[in-house]
């Protein structure tokens, strides 16, 4: 899923700092479950805010809304009315919610509550860790389920470097180093000979680098 | 009335519990739940018992009255259970099913039925003495109650004190008592009750301190006994829980708790069980009470940490800094001025050394309750040479007449854990007796259909209490209720002298009717004490008891503002104003029935699931018992013969038998749990045979888990390395098979304590100690002139087990104590063995010769259990045996509803006490599995599937286990859920509610208190 | 800033078998406490959410409390030691907006401990007192007037 973690409080109130009326919109989908953006924070994030406000003599008014997900206009619509009564809305949906309000409602200002910070899964409850980096080329065949370059702080395809102490990165204590835990699955699975097969470099355009990456499916489409 | 299937005999479905202690609560409960009248009789005015008076309880350190209070609640309002205090058996006839007993009921000069316990007369009393309760370190009044939780919340007049029965006058109480409660000339009344069974738990007494007249205890001001130091300890004892010499009111800062006092000796030749663990606890409380740098001394022979936990407290005393001395106090002088006290004694060295102390305990053991004879004696049953109540050890719960049964302390000095075991147990035998008669005799309380609130705007009616001058003499109740008025909702509003009395609830009633109220709110006393009378009130007339809300005016407004009137008088309307803000957002709850299964299943065929099985069977439950094994029998298949003296084999073989020809038991043996899943009432596991591939599905409403345990095997002492070393559990089957070895052995040297205790810290076993004493006793038979050698840390021989300790010496066994850090060295000697280890009051370390080394090694868990853990979902404590849902009054239960434990799987204990649990384990399933339909709703958690993301946090948070995923969103089974709402606090989605608790419901208490204080007519 | 007269009001959220119980108490025993203080009782503190606690704050009390069993001791388990993370995280947010994360506690009480009840109520009360209106229901009164 989509991790993301709340903006820091002062960079969320300048950046609605202008708006008297603003909208501050949840989503029901990966941010909910990571505890970033669901209707919980959004109430939390509203409470808070007009507490600030409060504080500083700048009450602004707030209204609350979740949808399913912000990144379907189909949900969009159904707050379309409360986005058309505020001055700004303060998403607190992935980056992808805010541009896809962005889109569809062309004049209203939308600012982002979250930072969207990777793909990702809840190691333990209330611990989030990166485990994709959407590539767009996928090889974690070749490496036993463990990717190297998300877990390898270098994204190295051909082993480890030289920073790999002890099953820990040189990065920090608390990164376990990617190759060890490739390694480490190989041999339970009896694979390790195939660490003596080079690996090409990988087509890295299929990924970040390359803007505007879509996919069209036309069997899908009505 | 029933008739018996077999006999033709009557049975009343009926008991009468003696004693209302925290063991006869339990046995009152449980059989009050499982469909039996209960009349409860209590000897003292109050229920609660020893319990009460007790500050925390090891080895939790839970808050003794904070566990026990909802129980005290609980029997006060079960429509089963009828108490009747200040009462004593006068005489039972009749047999087992069908008795008569006469009971008196003293006279208490108080009219149950009037008094409101409003407290004024005692208030208003100007008569003291020493108070009971407190052990003589307060005072109380003539008319009195002993602790502010009292039930029956009734004062009681003592004649011996009151001014009007010594010389005819005063009569106070009378002049203020607005209810005309108090009633001087009551005369003790005759009751004759019809009873199927009887369960005495007339609990003990302590040892009078003042008898061992070399402490001083009466003399001396600073020597106390334990109880009384329990008081102190007490924050709502006479100190407020300041620990303070009654010499001078200055803290120690040198204490010492004497052992055994009134144990172990002459007199007294058992060991009271508690003393050891409770001195320890009132050491570990004094040093968080008293400032740093005091020290606390506990003087003791053996410390007799044999319970679950036990030696893990013991252990965290000895890091805080409590030091034992390994000596048995035996006499005190006072400092002349000072009047602290000197001790002198020899130390295990054997150096004599004099010590000052500024307070002593004396930890006084337990006694037999007075007055027992007279009880025995009216309920003709037997007593034991102690004067405690005599039973078999095959059969510990029944007394000498049947129909008659015991638990608690009355069946020896016990904790209690043991005693609410025993309760639960006595009350499983009665379940059983009177099986056929269950719910003849109960009947649920019939209410009229409910008026329905649909689409209807709250209409609040709004009643403040007076509480005679309770509250309306610190509150100004009258504009309480008028100002009321100007909430929005509200459409009716009263004050009454009494909203408890007869009277205004019928008043209430007749409001509710004529103003068409849809919600109530009480401005009145405790919701923890009166909220269900009041639910009840509403309900009488139609109105949904979860329509009614509480604002607690008295004991947190009035009582604590006492000299501040405007002040209380504008808290009171903003906690009126919350309260009727969140009464407009209440709605309907309804609890609906669910069916359920009446099988159980049992897992572990020893001895506990055994008997579990066979107390339910026998009652007409089904049962399908589960063992792994290839025959029931479990531990015991490999002893020899039991503490008791009786042939373990005998014990063993009569059981199967019993299980066997019941009809209502299905037997699987070589086979095993693999999954189970559901809730309470409706479980489904499914259980694979080694024989059978196809696995059997198994639907139940209640689990039992029986698994039992195992003897340690490793190589500690040679063991497995030389012939010559055997385990304790080797030793019986040697007994069994009458060894050679044995009858040949010159020296047989017996090592206590041995366990995996690299891997995991100590914990004590429970049984090896008696074992032990009653193997030497049996080897002293067959080989008078073999000497034993007992090589041991500490002797636990708790309770009666004490006299094999002493007996076992008499026959000339040896004791020699050994410590962790040095320990026995067993070495190889050819076909015999050497054993060297040091010899404490020589301080010289000896080596001796032995034909054969006997160790005691641990009972641990079996194999199974944490696969079982699992799969019950259901968890395994520290130690890796089961963990209950609380260690002191849910013993037999997992915290999870519907799922029991019993036996060595809760931890290592004797046959005696598996039996005894297997008993209580099959009450408590009793009190589910008895029941035509489970009532299931009001406060539970409830989810909205919209709005579920099936983020797994309710699943992972929730203490009981009960979320599960189903069809991508989260199911909370109504009938599992405890309604803590711990998963709706914690739900990033909102798509959990607490029903009666939603977040509407709770912040609209905020909101009304937001909304008065800014309509600006109360001061902030 | 002058706190001269000013009468905090506080809002206590006490689970239904220790805190409430302990309130009880101090009753029953007639101890004394400021009048400030106004329970709210709840079964469990694991009951607590996030924003009860803002919400009593942004309509305008001066402080909060939540009372729940002895640590280990709790009724339904865990449901004290939730509370307690969730009472730190919003001492965290009430920092970071200019309230102050000392207008909110977290205590922790047996039902026998009306005695304490008594004391941590006259030492909140005392603390608020000193910290002054908070901030919120200041403005919030200032726009009225």
């Amino acid at each position: 899923m989509i991790v993301g973690e709340q903006k820091p409080l002062d960079e969320i109130r300048d950046q609605i700092s202008p708006f008297k009326k603003v909208l501050i919109l949840g989503c029901g989908t990966c941010v909910t479950v990571c505890f970033a953006g669901g209707e919980k924070e959004v109430g939390v994030m509203a409470s808070t805010l007009r507490m600030a406000g409060a504080v500083s003599g700048q009450e602004k008014e707030f209204l609350e809304a979740t949808v399913k997900r912000q990144c379907e206009w189909e949900f969009l619509d159904q707050v379309a009315e409360q986005i058309a009564s505020v001055d700004a809305v303060l998403s607190l949906g992935c980056g992808i919610g805010v541009q896809a309000i962005a889109e569809r409602f062309p004049k209203v200002r939308v600012y982002p509550g979250l930072n969207t910070s990777f793909l990702g899964m809840p190691v333990e409850q209330g611990v989030w860790s990166a485990r994709c980096a959407a590539c767009g080329d996928c090889v974690l065949g070749r490496f036993a389920g463990v990717c190297p370059i998300v877990r390898c702080s270098k994204s190295l395809l051909n082993g480890p470097c030289g920073g790999s102490h002890d099953g820990v990165c040189e990065i920090s204590p608390d990164i376990p180093c990617g190759w060890q835990l490739i390694y480490d699955r190989l041999e339970v699975l009896g694979l390790l000979d195939t660490l003596e097969e080079i690996v090409p470099p990988k087509d890295w355009s299929a990924g970040m680098g390359r803007g505007g990456r879509s996919i069209v499916r036309e069997d899908l489409k009505i | 009335m029933q008739q018996n299937g077999a006999t033709g005999a009557r049975v009343v479905g009926a008991a009468l519990v003696v004693g209302g202690g925290i063991a006869g609560m339990q046995a009152a409960l449980d059989l009050a739940e499982s469909g039996i009248q209960v009349y409860l009789l209590e000897k003292s005015p109050w229920i609660g018992g020893r319990m009460a008076q007790l500050d925390k309880t090891f080895p939790t350190n839970d808050c003794a009255m904070c566990i026990m209070s909802p129980r005290l609640v609980e029997c006060s309002r079960h429509h089963n259970i009828q108490i009747i205090s200040n009462a004593d058996v006068v005489s039972l006839t009749g047999e087992a099913g069908d008795f008569t007993a006469t009971i008196r009921k003293r006279a208490r000069y108080v009219d149950e039925a009037k008094c409101t316990g409003c407290g004024i007369c005692i208030a208003k009393c100007p008569w003291k003495t020493d108070s009971e309760f407190n052990l003589g370190l307060s005072k109380r009044k003539a008319i009195y109650t002993p602790f502010a939780q009292a039930v029956p919340n009734v004062p009681f007049i003592d004649t011996d004190l009151c001014m009007y029965f010594k010389r005819g006058t005063c009569k106070a109480c009378v002049m203020f008592c607005e209810l005309g409660a108090i009633d001087l000339g009551q005369q003790d009344q005759y009751m004759e009750l019809e009873v199927g069974a009887v369960i005495l738990a007339p609990g003990s007494d302590i040892y009078d301190a003042g008898l061992s007249e070399e402490f001083g205890f009466g003399r001396y001001p600073n020597v106390l006994t334990s109880l009384q130091f329990e008081r102190l300890l007490s924050a709502a004892g006479p100190t407020q829980g300041s620990i303070l010499r009654p010499s001078d009111g200055v803290e120690p800062r040198k204490i010492a708790w004497f052992q055994c006092v009134g144990s172990r000796d002459q007199e007294h030749p058992y060991c009271s069980a508690v003393c050891c663990m409770y001195a320890t606890k009132e050491a570990m409380l004094a040093k968080e009470h008293l400032p740093p740098g005091a020290e606390f001394t506990i003087f003791l022979m053996d410390l007799r940490a044999f319970g679950k936990g036990f030696d893990a407290y013991f252990q965290r005393a000895q890091e805080e800094g409590i030091r034992y001395v390994r000596c048995r106090a035996s006499a005190l002088t006072e400092v002349p001025g000072s009047k602290s006290l000197l001790l002198q004694y020899e130390n295990e060295r054997g150096e004599l050394l004099t010590e000052e102390f500024d307070m002593v305990a004396l930890s006084v053991g337990m006694t037999a309750p007075k007055g027992v004879s007279e009880l025995a004696a009216a309920t003709g049953v037997a007593l034991n040479s102690f004067g405690f109540g005599d039973s078999s050890p095959s059969t510990p719960l029944e007394t000498s007449r049947p129909g008659v049964y015991l638990c608690g302390t009355f069946r020896g000095p016990k904790d209690i854990p043991d005693s609410v075991t025993e309760a639960s147990g006595a009350a499983g035998e009665v379940q059983r007796l009177l099986a056929s008669g269950r719910g003849t005799l109960v009947s649920p309380k019939e209410f009229p259909a409910e008026m329905s609130q649909v689409g209807e705007e709250p209409r609040v009616g709004v009643f403040v209490c007076h509480c005679g001058s309770n509250i309306a003499g610190v509150v100004d109740v009258e504009e309480v209720a008028r100002r009321a008025r100007e909430l929005p909702g509200v459409v009716y509003t009263d004050h009454v002298m009494f909203a408890c009395s007869t009277d205004s609830l019928k008043a209430m009633r007749e409001a509710i009717v004529e103003h068409r109220l849809n919600r109530v709110v009480m401005a009145s006393c405790s919701p923890r004490t009166h909220e269900p009378l009041f639910q009840e009130n509403v309900r009488e007339v139609g109105l949904n008891p979860y329509l009614y809300e509480m604002a607690n005016i008295r004991d947190q407004c009035s009582w604590v503002h006492g000299d501040r009137h405007d002040e209380a008088t504008d808290k009171a309307r903003k906690l009126v104003a919350m309260a009727v803000a969140r009464s407009c957002h209440l709605e309907p709850l309804y609890k609906l029935p669910q069916g359920l299964s009446d099988r159980a299943l049992v897992v572990g065929g020893g001895v506990a699931g055994m008997t579990a099985a066979l107390s339910l069977a026998e009652q007409g439950f089904p049962v399908v018992l589960v063992e792994r094994e290839s025959q029931l029998g479990g531990l015991l298949l490999e002893h020899d013969t039991l503490s008791s003296g009786r042939d373990s084999r005998e014990q063993v073989s009569q059981l199967v038998e019993r299980v066997q020809a019941n009809q209502n038991v299905e037997v699987l043996t070589d086979s095993q749990v693999v999954s189970s899943i559901g809730f309470v009432g409706n479980f489904k596991t499914r259980v694979a045979s080694r024989s059978d591939p196809t696995q059997r599905l198994v639907e139940h409403g209640v689990t039992i888990i029986a698994t039992g345990g195992r003897e340690y095997r490793g190589d500690e002492h040679l063991l497995g390395q030389h012939p010559g070393v055997v385990t304790m559990g080797d030793l019986e089957k040697a007994l069994k098979s009458d060894d050679p070895r044995l009858r040949q052995a010159k020296r047989i040297v017996v090592i206590q304590c041995v366990g995996p205790w690299d891997e995991q810290p100590f914990y004590c076993s429970r049984v090896c100690c008696t074992v032990t004493m009653k193997n030497i006793l049996r080897l002293k038979e067959i080989n008078p002139s073999c000497q034993v050698v007992v090589l041991y840390k500490d002797i636990r021989t708790y309770g009666a087990r004490e006299e094999m300790y002493t007996e076992a010496r008499r026959a000339g066994a040896i004791f020699v104590r050994y410590t962790d850090d040095d320990q026995p060295v067993v070495q190889a000697a050819g076909e015999a063995l050497e054993v060297s280890f040091t010899e404490p009051s020589l301080g010289e370390r000896l080596t001796l010769a032995a034909d054969l080394l006997v160790s005691s090694n641990a009972l641990v868990p079996s194999a199974g259990a944490e696969e079982l853990s699992r799969v019950f979902k259901v968890p395994l404590g520290r130690e890796g045996f089961f963990q209950e849902a609380h260690s002191k009054l849910r013993p037999v239960d997992f915290a999870s509803d519907g799922a029991f434990l019993c036996g060595v799987a809760h931890y290592p204990k004797s046959v005696e006490e598996a039996i005894i649990q297997g008993k209580a384990a099959a009450a408590r399933a009793c009190r589910v599995i008895s029941q035509d339909e489970l009532m299931v709703g009001g406060v539970v958690a409830s989810v909205e599937e919209e709005k579920c993301t099936a983020c797994l946090t309710c699943v992972r948070i929730c203490p009981y286990n009960v979320p599960i995923i189903r069809d991508g969103v989260a199911i909370i089974e109504a009938a599992a859920c405890q309604g803590c709402g711990i998963c709706v606090g914690e739900c990033p989605a909102k798509a959990i509610q607490l029903l009666h608790y939603r977040d509407d419901q709770v912040l609209a208490k905020i909101e009304g208190l937001v909304e008065l204080m800014a309509a600006g007519s109360v001061a902030r | 800033m002058s706190t001269n007269g000013f009468e905090p009001q506080i809002v206590a959220f006490c689970c239904h078998y220790c805190a409430s119980a302990a309130a009880d108490l101090a009753g029953s025993m007639r101890l004394r406490y400021p009048p400030n203080i106004l329970v709210i009782k709840l079964m469990c503190t694991g009951r607590i959410d996030l924003l009860h606690i803002l919400r009593a704050f942004e309509g305008g009390v001066d402080g909060v409390m939540v009372a729940g069993c002895l640590e280990g001791n709790c009724h339904f388990i865990s449901g004290n030691t939730q509370a307690k993370r969730r009472v730190q995280y919003a001492k965290q947010v009430l920092e970071s907006i200019g309230v102050g994360g000392e207008r909110l506690e977290m205590f922790n009480l047996s039902s026998s401990e009306g005695p304490r009840f008594a004391k941590i109520a006259t030492e909140m009360t005392e603390r608020i007192r000193n910290l002054g209106p908070s901030p919120v229901s200041r403005q919030k009164k200032e726009v009225v007037k």
